[in-house]
């Protein structure tokens, strides 16, 4: 039955406002910096109506030349692997967790959550040290490594609570069905918990993805990622607004689509997608 | 085919004992029930059997081979859950599938079993369905037909039918009944409703509190029970328990009569009684009577169209060969 009472739609519309107000303050940035990354370098801070002509793709050609498309791939490249690598060592992790009886789990969640809820700082200093000793800096596989500190915790945190959703029962006739443990993982256990896996690599990249930390410390030219390249169009004397709003939209992009997905996931694995 | 040995089984979650030491033997293709209250740890020893639990003392043998560590895949057993358990994100052919692609039968007689299952279930047209396209009755036999593709020596139900309407409960009992007698497979079927205790089974095993209490046919726990629990447990409505100078005449500490085993007469009898509520069925009334110098009501059954009226006099004459008679311990005298 739909509700046409006047308190109802009064709430309705108060809803939609709010919503409205909202999106105007999330979209409002975006805008600004779309249109700034057309604009020419000398009209940047003019308002659009004084100079409605001053219309450029220099910005874009200046970022395609730049060392910017590098720092891109080498973001792909460390969210992408950290990601992945994250996930075959944490999914099982996160399986055995939800699903053994081990005693100690108590523990195991505990110092999850501390990794979690610890500033960044917390690891960046030793992990710096222990860096420059092995010779770690400035490689993709320092950088790596060190993103795993983020997304590790995550992606086992997460699949804990998406495998504790699946029934036991489920696992349990996979066994009896003569299934080993590997196949009841793989075959029934994961794709229950499938909704859940997507989200957690999705939240996993894009934790990395954002990353600008981690890779200032850690980086120094060839490994550099994109948000710390962006810092290479602020020099001494003049910052390259123009530059910067084009690599913020780059930065931006390729991440949409995985937005997308990973809000269906989100919603799919909230609402308890293992339900038979 | 299996036959299946508990010797001195017995079973501790940390220091609780669920299950206290205790034999048991199934014999090749009958039809075992486990019936008990909730948490008597029906459940419990049928994963033990199982394998989905270990056993904390005791051997379980199958077929005369001791098989207390070995896992449970490898016992041959087919086993069906309360919740069902099918693989949410396969269809019903594949769920079917499932337990024969482990198991590494060839492609062609893999279908050929999925087929047959399916006309034998009523599912050929769900083939191509996901569980959650389907209705309750449909996922049972969906759970049903997974278990039997793999041809186990057992198969294992725990409260199958719980989940249903009591509609479709009658008619899945009927089915289950029908497959056993069509497979002569041994059956184990966990529940705690002693209707579908009496009506399935070959041998029904009363628990209580991790203790077997009697193991016997239907009619053999009707006629005989053992003690007090089992003669309130088995038949319904509830057996009538009287003490006092009623048992105390006939020697006994308590004595149990059944409602049917009660005559009713309006002009004389052994107990003179007041007509209390009446449950009309169609085919029987049952009412509650109180009897002068009883403390509690008791239950009597009468013919359908019997008229009684609340408030009046009755005198109702227990059939004396069918009185139990109980000791202080509640074992039967
Ligand atoms: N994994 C476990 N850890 C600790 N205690 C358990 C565990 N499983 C069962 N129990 C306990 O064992 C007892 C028996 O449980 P079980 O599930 O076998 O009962 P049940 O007879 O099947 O009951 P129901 O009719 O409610 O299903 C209960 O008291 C329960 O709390
Ligand atoms: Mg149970």
């Amino acid at each position: 039955m739909i509700d046409n009472t006047s308190s109802f739609r009064v709430k309705k519309a108060f809803g939609v406002t709010m919503m409205l107000v909202l999106l105007f303050f999330a979209a409002l940035p975006t805008v600004w910096v779309l249109i700034m990354s057309f604009r020419e370098q000398a009209a940047i801070f003019e308002p659009i109506w004084e100079s409605p002509l001053a219309v450029t793709l220099d910005n874009y050609r200046g970022i395609a030349r730049s060392d910017f498309p590098k720092a891109l791939l080498n973001s792909f490249i460390c969210a992408g692997s950290s990601t992945l690598l994250a996930m075959i060592v944490g999914v099982p992790a996160g399986f055995a967790l939800a699903k053994s009886r081990l005693s100690g789990k108590f523990y195991a969640s505990w110092l999850l959550l501390l990794l979690r809820m610890a500033p960044p700082v917390g690891f960046v200093i030793p992990l710096f040290l222990l860096y420059v000793n092995a010779g770690l800096i400035d490689t993709y596989f320092g950088l790596i490594v060190a993103y795993m500190t983020l997304t590790l915790p995550l992606i086992v945190w997460s699949m804990w609570n998406s495998f504790a959703q699946v029934p036991d029962e489920l696992i349990e006739a996979a066994i009896m069905d003569g299934a080993t443990l590997g196949k009841a993982f793989m075959q029934v256990a994961l794709p229950a918990a499938r909704p859940g896996a997507v989200a957690a690599a999705i939240l996993g990249f894009l934790i990395v993805w954002n990353d600008f930390f981690y890779a200032l410390i850690i980086t120094r030219s060839s490994t550099v990622t994109a948000p710390v390249a962006v810092m290479n169009f602020i020099s001494y004397d003049s910052v390259d607004w123009g530059s910067i709003a084009v690599a913020s939209i780059a930065l931006t992009l390729p991440i949409l689509p995985l937005m997308v997905i990973a809000n269906r996931y989100i919603v799919q694995s909230l609402s308890g997608a293992v339900k038979g | 085919m299996a036959r299946i040995e508990l010797k001195n089984v017995e079973k501790a979650f940390g220091k609780v004992e669920v299950i206290k030491p205790l034999n048991l033997d199934i014999e090749d293709g009958e039809f075992v029930v486990f019936v008990g209250p909730s948490g008597c740890g029906k459940s419990t020893l049928l994963r033990l059997i199982a394998g989905l639990e270990d056993t904390t003392a005791g051997t379980i043998e199958i077929d005369g081979k001791d098989s207390t560590s070995m896992p449970p895949g490898k016992r041959g057993l087919a086993m069906v859950f309360q919740s069902y358990a099918l693989y949410p994100h396969m269809t019903v052919r594949k769920n079917i599938a499932f337990p024969m692609r482990m198991a590494k039968i060839p492609r062609a007689e893999q279908k050929r079993r999925i087929e047959s299952a399916a006309e034998v279930l009523n599912l050929t047209d769900y083939l191509d369905r996901r569980p959650g396209q389907l209705s309750g009755g449909q996922r049972q036999r969906v759970a049903i037909g997974r278990a039997i593709v793999r041809e186990p020596s057992a198969f294992l139900f725990d409260e199958p039918l719980s989940n249903l309407d009591a509609a479709l409960r009658v008619g899945m009992r009927m089915e289950i009944t029908e497959l056993h007698k069509r497979l002569e497979t041994t059956m184990i079927y966990v529940t705690h409703d002693q209707v579908e205790a009496m009506t399935m089974a070959d041998k029904i095993v009363v628990l209580h509190d991790g203790v077997i209490e009697q193991t016997g046919s239907p009619l053999e726990l009707y006629n005989r029970p053992v003690n007090l629990f089992v003669a309130e447990f088995i038949g319904s409505p509830k057996m009538n328990i009287i003490n006092g100078e009623q048992a105390s005449g006939i020697d006994a500490y308590k004595i149990g009569i059944r409602p049917e085993h009660i005559s009713i007469s309006t002009q004389s009898g052994l107990w003179k009684a007041t007509v209390g509520v009446a449950e009309h069925l169609g085919s029987d009334t049952f009412f509650h009577a109180k009897v002068e110098g009883m403390s509690d009501p008791i239950t009597v059954r009468t013919d359908g169209n019997m008229q009684v009226d609340r408030g009046s006099t009755i005198y109702l004459s227990p059939d004396e060969q069918k009185v139990h008679r109980f000791d202080s311990q509640g074992i039967r005298i």
